[in-house]
């Protein structure tokens, strides 16, 4: 049975294989523009930030720049992909074109023929996946290090293994989409708004309780602040620097009273009567304000992702298990 | 080996409210040629997918060579099947599938199905999608074939083909059961489909069983009787009437029980079977219908 599933799948595969080494020689091509560039920061011994910096804006405006853009969108659309054309047509298209009915009839029973269907289309999966995650971490090592932001929500879901979770995930979801909904175009759809629902879903709800955050709340540093707006009605909003190398989760100015602090501001010295932002500055200065930020740092950078990955496999093996038992019911 | 390749008792499949298949009690000796013979929609196709195990009932047993119908690898490997339409893999080549039969069949005979694709005159290599209705259906006959199944069942397979194809087809299976003592099932609402190859028949109306049995006992058990103008009830006692017809003058009766008739008022003919199995049907058409569908 394995044979015939990679009779069937031999072309997909290949399609697969010649993409992959396409999207790898241009990863290869641009490799040395980010190999010269990191030069200056790697001979940097100290007070390295405008050295990092200096790296970040050159490698943007490089080739590398778009391979880099290109290979963050690569990795979140190559699980779709999957999960759309490997994962939704594998049953639906035999329900659909009758084949299932030649298939079952031969004596391998229906468990057996799916199990060498999802094992092997399925290991395909991981492998394609887990193979572009690794060449896109290992390219991307160094801009991630110099950004400090493979732990921030876009770039995490492109880096490690969270990529194979995911790859697996919609692959298996298709296959069950397929297999209720039985048309492969309808299937297909699902898939998709599927995968993009979880995926997003991660970020967005999950994923920052996947790992214990960092909770601080030290005094606002004024000489750093990320943002600051003051309205008409002397209402203002502060918003304190961002913790380095780290996902930062929530970050809000509070009073000493532990009120989140949108003013109102002393129109003497803020505003535009005040006098300038320094006047501003050193009067906030006298309010006691802290900055109360919730993160993960990049150290926990790891222990997210098994566990995420761990978490996408798993309701992968969930909806195996429904397929299993789907599939005895389908005639 | 006597015990039946068939053998249903009380087997029902119901869809929702829709019933498919009603208390269907069946016994099927061996060796047999079976052809399943009933208007569309009569419950052929639901009476076959139960016999291979594509469906499961919903209520009753069917026990097919044996076993519970796709209760394992062994039970599949007796049992061949040609789905209606005869499905294959269009991008996949003919030997593909012969390679799919070979690797996933423990009996499986590549000579046969070697020869009869060079029989055929069809190249291997060549993909399916690519062939005639009629060729796809003697692929999907090959693979079942080849497979040496105990039970060869074919749905329908020559309901789609054009004449040519269908005769092509009907003389190959002829072939097959005359040269193998394998027991076939075979359905198809084509009546003359049957003469040609079947020994035994059943009659499936309406989801329900009308008729079952070898053709020589149905015929010799059935009579049409000819005479002046009277009514079912004027026949002599013991005979079930399956159709009646009636001109001003003239009565003709078909009849079950092929006990000779004294009445000489009435004169006695064999049934040929094309004439009795469109006898059985048109009795379902004719008979009185369940009120809430007569007052739609």
């Amino acid at each position: 049975m394995i044979w015939f599933t990679w009779r069937q799948f031999r072309t997909s595969a290949l399609i697969a294989v010649a993409v992959l080494a396409a999207f790898g020689i241009l990863l290869l091509l641009t490799a040395g523009t980010i190999t010269d560039l990191y030069a200056e920061v790697a001979a940097c011994s100290s007070d390295c930030d405008a050295v990092t910096e200096n790296f970040l804006i050159q490698v943007r405006d490089s080739a590398a720049g778009t391979v880099y853009h290109l290979a963050l969108a690569v990795l979140y659309v190559a699980p779709a992909l999957i999960g759309v054309f490997w994962g939704a047509p594998l049953i639906a298209r035999e329900l659909e074109a009758g084949t299932h009915r030649l298939a079952w009839n031969q004596s391998v029973t229906r468990t057996r023929w799916l199990a060498a269907k999802l094992a092997l289309v399925g290991a395909a999966s991981a492998a394609a996946a887990g193979l572009l995650s690794v060449i896109v971490t290992i390219w991307a090592e160094r801009i991630d290090s110099a950004a400090g932001d493979r732990i921030t929500p876009l770039v995490y879901g492109a880096r490690g293994i969270a990529p194979v979770g995911y790859a697996v995930f919609a692959f298996v979801l298709g296959v069950t989409c397929g297999m209720l909904v039985r048309r492969t175009m309808p299937a297909m759809a699902a898939t998709l708004a599927g995968y993009i629902a979880a995926v997003a879903s991660m970020p967005l709800w999950i994923r920052t309780h996947l790992a214990p955050a960092r909770h601080e709340t030290p005094a606002l540093d004024l000489d750093s602040l990320a943002m600051m707006g003051i309205r008409q009605d002397g209402s203002v909003d502060v918003r304190g620097g961002d913790v380095a190398n780290a996902w930062t989760v929530s970050n809000q100015t509070i009073t000493p009273g532990g009120e989140v602090f949108h003013g109102p501001v002393d129109p003497n010295f803020c505003g535009p009567g005040g006098g300038g932002p320094e006047r501003c500055h050193a009067w906030l200065g006298t309010l006691g304000l802290r900055q109360e930020v919730v993160y993960h740092p990049d150290s926990q950078f790891w222990t997210l992702q098994w566990i995420e990955t761990g978490i996408f496999l798993a309701l992968a093996a969930l909806l195996a298990g429904f397929c299993f038992w789907w599939i005895r019911r389908l005639a | 080996m006597t015990s039946p390749v068939l053998r249903a008792e009380g087997l029902t499949k119901r869809y929702g409210q829709r019933v498919a298949l009603s208390d269907c009690t069946l016994s099927v000796p061996p060796g047999r040629v079976v052809g399943l013979v009933g208007p569309n929609g009569a419950g052929k196709t639901t009476l076959l997918q139960l016999a291979v195990g594509m469906l499961s009932p919903t209520a009753g047993t069917i026990e097919v060579v044996g076993g519970r119908p796709a209760s394992g690898a062994a039970q599949l490997a007796k049992v061949g099947f040609v789905a209606q339409d005869t499905p294959t893999y269009a991008n996949l080549s003919i030997a593909d599938h012969l390679r799919l039969g070979a690797r996933t069949n423990p009996r499986w005979d590549q000579r046969t199905a070697e020869e009869r694709i060079a029989q055929l005159g069809l190249d291997p290599g060549q993909k399916t999608g690519r062939l005639s209705g009629g060729q796809r259906a003697q692929i999907a006959l090959t693979m079942a074939i080849a497979k040496r199944p105990e039970l060869l069942i074919l749905d329908e397979p020559v309901a789609a083909l054009d004449p040519m194809a269908r005769r092509e087809f009907m003389v190959s299976l002829a072939a097959y059961t005359a040269e193998h003592r394998t027991s076939v099932i075979f359905s198809s609402h084509v009546v003359s489909d049957l003469e040609r190859v079947c020994d035994y028949v059943i009659v499936l109306v309406a989801s329900r069983v009308r008729i079952a049995g070898g053709v020589d006992e149905l015929t010799a058990g059935h009579q049409r009787l000819t005479g002046t103008r009277r009514t079912a009830a004027d026949l002599p006692a013991g005979l079930q009437v399956v159709e009646e017809s009636h001109t001003s003058r003239q009565s003709t009766f078909v009849v079950r029980g092929g006990v000779p008739v004294e009445d000489p008022t009435l004169t006695a003919e064999p049934v040929d079977l094309e004439a009795l199995v469109l006898a059985y049907m048109s009795q379902a058409v004719t008979s009185p219908r369940p009120e809430w569908e007569a007052t739609r």
